[in-house]
């Protein structure tokens, strides 16, 4: 079974490249987990099963998702994105962020089925996948100006 | 005749994405359309002949490995380069998919050259 540890090295790494690569924005694991993201906040979500079942979730402010969609799209300043635009973006990035950590994690893991990604707006927004699951939660900071967190929560599928 | 570019997914931003990526590439295209489902993908593909279709594969109403089976059926489609641009990796599933048709398959995230590797052969 993957442990914690790794997991949290998969989940970092697997968001500095979809962030590199897609997003064209730097991203570093922030030490400032006391601060409360801003509010109203984006989560989106996506869900996984077979030997390692469980749910990925990004949740940031508005500002946030809003700057991180108007790069991924290569918009200039000034231009306005609509609220579909920026939620369709999160829930893009929670997809890719799945799909590179599912490329690091099946070989010891094998193949898991993957949801489409829903997005949901709201305060204290937190995803949750009830008792006898593990979780991995980081917070990174995004171009040193916002503030993102990542979660991963998993437990052993009906299939292992 | 300049090709034809169809981009079929259900996030309206990995369309606009893709598109730019294309772009980017220095791949040149004279008609570009797109598709937010395999089903509308396939009714596209049986208006007319398109030269290079890059296809999602987790959507909802239809997935793509299924649009691909579906499209080979298709007159219009012997032609037809269909490419898969999905954030599923594994070889199991890239080796079904092509043999169901698929001429090649592209992992996201992507980069700008991994684009220029799979499209540029195709559009010689």
């Amino acid at each position: 079974m993957i442990t914690t540890v790794s997991l949290k090295d998969v989940l970092l790494d697997s968001t500095k490249e979809v962030f590199e690569t897609m997003v064209f924005m730097a991203v570093e694991e922030s030490l400032q987990d006391g601060t409360s993201l801003d509010a109203p906040a984006l989560l989106a979500t996506i869900t996984f099963k077979g030997r390692l079942e469980g749910c990925l979730g990004i949740c940031c402010g508005q500002t946030c998702a809003s700057a991180v969609a108007a790069s991924m799209l290569g918009m200039a300043s000034g231009e306005e994105l609509g609220a579909n635009d920026v939620s369709d973006a999160i829930g893009e990035i929670a997809n890719m962020l799945l799909g590179a950590v599912k490329s690091r994690i099946q070989n010891e893991v094998g193949n898991i089925e993957v949801s489409i990604p829903s997005v949901v707006e709201g305060r204290e927004l937190r995803s949750s996948l009830g008792e006898g699951s593990s979780q991995v939660r980081i917070r990174v900071s995004i171009e040193e100006e916002h503030i993102a967190e990542l979660s991963l929560l998993y437990r052993e599928g009906c299939n292992h | 005749m300049g090709k034809s570019l169809m981009i079929v997914d259900d996030s309206a931003t990995m369309r606009k994405i893709i598109m730019r990526t294309v772009r980017m590439s220095g791949l040149e295209f004279e008609r570009t359309e797109e598709a937010g489902s395999g089903v509308e993908a396939l009714e596209k593909l049986k208006a007319g002949p398109i030269d290079v279709v890059l296809c999602d594969i987790n959507m909802p109403e239809m997935n793509g490995t299924e649009m691909v089976k579906q499209a080979r059926q298709l007159p219009n489609c012997s032609g037809t380069k269909i490419i898969m641009v999905s954030t599923e990796s594994a070889q199991e599933l890239i080796d079904r998919v092509i043999a169901d048709g698929a001429d090649g398959y592209i992992t996201k995230p992507f980069t700008l050259e991994k684009f220029q590797e799979k499209l540029a052969p195709l559009l010689n």
